[in-house]
């Protein structure tokens, strides 16, 4: 197992397109850490520079405190599970799990112990002579687990690996995943694009945007606390709803006004705007669709921060429902309880939670009150 | 006749016809081999009195064969044929699949220009070469004479054809991916090559292996130009024994012209499979 050091890392291709700006990040022993970000933000490409598969172009990066960015990549004792799964397919899973510790002349006996152990651990022990064509999506996902598991490597790298199952396979994939990770206490590097996954696999999360970094925390401090309006925007689904408010201050009251409606401000965000100096100004009033309610005894007590509106449309999904609306002409969306009475077409007054409310500077796009990582 | 039976109609005309088109250009193709067959089976009487008849009227008879390999020295040719055809064949394949695999996965500009000359080597028909080649070879080098010139040159003539089979099954059908997991599972530039690449690229070697191991045993004219001695002359050559000025003994040209095919027929049928996956390869997302 392994700590990993990324300091100052970048990537700019012959062409002088920068695609990883000054990438930091400390990975302690079994951490499990999840690049997360839309495409083409320089997730893959910075796992692909911890694999040894791109050239660092500036920046150390560094395995249990040795430098490694000249290193081959089978001499950095890193596993990866690729989004395709690369398994070899002229070989049976059991000559793929085996094949990197043929590679390192093990001895047969241990090979086979090993290759045995990993496939009971992934279930795979009656599609050992089987060849990657004869076996399913989720089967074909397990062996490039098993291929990276017999290695016990010190840090497993997984590109997007459950891109390619079905929703349904996904779910459980992600579980097994987490399983394993309980079980063997591997250091992983997980990249996807999916807010879901990262969430829920993750112990920290770095979000990406165009090459540049733009949070590292836990995926609760990331959810509360976004540090930036992309952030905000990318963790949590569906995402978190922004509006345009105008700031105005009178002696020690803080409202925002959004269109007609008034909101009062709570003291926590009211003394930053007061010493910002935002009278007057435009910031975007940002609020997960789970701290809009319809709730009649939360409305009660929360009249002066209430919208009134028309519900555009109605999303029943089992557990929950998903109420769509514009408050100024802005699309919002609230996640509220399916006992809810309203429908579309109802007129509504709905209620912003305003202590979960977040802030954000119009130009920074920086949250007004948590802009550090 | 309503619109829907006009239809079915057409549609079973234009399946007739293209039926009794293809038979014919089968026939045409296989004319010329059935007719070695039916006559190699004959005395030279009956193939000169009635070429088309199945059985001549002296019947079934086995002497073609010995005579004509007598003749011919069969044994001592077909040795030769073999060792340049299955030299020359091992060795395009093993040049043409590590070129391709070096041109496909570098961006050199080395490596552009190199297979832009392949491609371009490829329009140029032998005969221009021809004559250049053999002053070259056989004036300033004298090294006419020798299988290992014959087998040499028969590589330089189809390596490029070779290198752009495999190139565009590289290219296509081996995910780069592939090559990315070996590296991190512990293998060298070259033992990719050969641990994961060559194994996946099968039908191609199959479909390369075919079309030049045909040419390079019927190939006559390089050989020609070539093989200056005797002992050393490849089967089609030798063949030449039966055409005499004044007569050709043509049961013997016959029994002479099935051994040198036999070969190359069995090995297509041991390759057949492979040649269909190599043409239809990435022809279809698997």
């Amino acid at each position: 197992m392994a700590s990993l050091s990324l300091k100052g890392i970048q990537k700019i291709y012959p062409n002088g397109y920068h695609a990883v700006t000054d990438f930091n990040l400390e990975v302690e022993d079994k951490e499990f850490i999840i690049f997360v970000g839309p495409s083409g933000c320089g997730k893959s490409t910075t796992l692909r520079m911890i694999a040894g598969l791109e050239d660092i172009s500036e920046g150390e990066f560094r395995i249990d405190g040795v430098l490694m960015n000249d290193v081959e990549p089978k001499d950095r004792d890193i596993a990866m599970v690729f989004q395709s799964y690369a398994l070899y397919p002229h070989m049976t899973v059991y000559d793929n799990m085996a094949f990197a510790l043929k590679l390192r002349n093990v001895p047969k006996d241990e090979i086979d112990a090993k290759v045995r152990e990993a496939a009971k651990i992934l279930d795979l022990e009656k599609l050992l002579d089987r060849k990657p064509k004869a076996l399913s999506g989720g089967q074909r996902q397990r062996v490039a687990m098993g291929r990276a598991i017999v290695r016990s490597p010190k840090v497993f790298l997984m590109d997007e690996p459950l891109s390619n199952l079905d929703a349904k396979l996904r779910v459980q994939m992600r579980t097994e995943i987490s399983k394993l990770h309980e079980k063997l206490g591997t250091t992983i590097i997980y990249v996807t694009h999916d807010q879901t996954e990262a969430m829920t696999l993750g112990t920290r999360i770095v979000v990406m945007k165009d090459g540049i970094v733009q949070q590292i925390n836990t995926p609760e401090h990331l959810y509360n606390k976004p540090c930036n309006l992309f952030v905000a925007g990318f963790i949590g689904s569906p995402q978190m709803n922004f509006i345009d408010a105008v700031v105005g201050i009178d002696g020690d009251k803080v409202i925002l006004k959004v269109g007609d409606n008034v909101l009062n401000v709570p003291d926590e965000e009211k003394q930053v705007l007061i010493d910002g100096g935002y009278d007057g100004k435009t910031v975007v009033l940002g609020i997960r669709p789970e701290n809009i309610s319809d709730d009649p005894a939360f409305l009660a007590e929360n009249q002066d921060h209430a919208v009134k509106t028309t519900i555009k449309v109605h999303e029943m999904l089992g557990a929950e429902v998903f109420l769509y609306f514009d408050v100024n002409g802005t699309q919002m969306t609230a996640r509220v309880h399916p006992d809810s009475p309203l429908r579309a077409g109802s007129d509504a007054t709905l209620a912003f939670d305003m202590e979960k409310i977040h802030l954000f500077d119009k130009e920074t796009e920086k949250n007004l009150l948590h802009p550090e990582w | 006749m309503n619109q829907n039976e006009l239809a079915a109609k057409q549609k079973k005309r234009r399946q007739v016809i293209t039926i009794i088109v293809l038979i014919i250009v089968f026939i045409l193709f296989v004319i010329p081999f059935l007719l070695v067959l039916i006559n190699v089976f004959k005395t030279k009487g009956d193939i000169t009195s009635n070429p088309l008849a199945l059985i001549g009227e002296h019947g079934f008879t086995l002497q073609n064969f010995p005579e004509a390999m007598a003749k011919m020295d069969f044994w001592n040719v077909f040795k030769n044929s073999a060792i340049i055809t299955f030299s020359a064949t091992i060795l395009t394949i093993l040049f043409s699949a590590m070129a391709s695999f070096v041109i496909v996965r570098n961006n050199w500009k080395a490596c552009t220009l190199f297979f832009a000359l392949m491609i371009a080597s490829m329009v140029i028909p032998f005969q221009v070469l021809m004559v250049p080649l053999v002053s070259v070879y056989g004036g300033i080098f004298g090294i006419l004479g020798s299988r290992i010139t014959l087998i040499f040159m028969h590589v330089g003539f189809s390596v490029s054809m070779a290198t752009f089979m495999f190139h565009g099954a590289i290219h296509s059908n081996i995910p780069l991916e592939l090559e990315e997991a070996a590296l991190i599972d512990g293998c060298s530039r070259w033992q990719t090559f050969w641990k994961i690449v060559f194994p996946l690229l099968k039908p191609t070697v199959a479909t390369v292996a075919i079309i030049d191991a045909m040419a390079f045993w019927n190939d006559y004219l390089l050989p020609s130009l070539v093989l200056t001695d005797k002992e050393i002359y490849t089967i089609p050559i030798a063949t030449q024994a039966f055409y005499g000025t004044y007569s050709t003994d043509i049961g013997l040209v016959m029994a002479a012209l099935l051994l040198a095919m036999l070969p190359i027929l069995i090995l297509y049928l041991f390759l057949q499979k492979h040649i269909v996956a190599g043409v239809t390869a990435g022809a279809v997302k698997g």
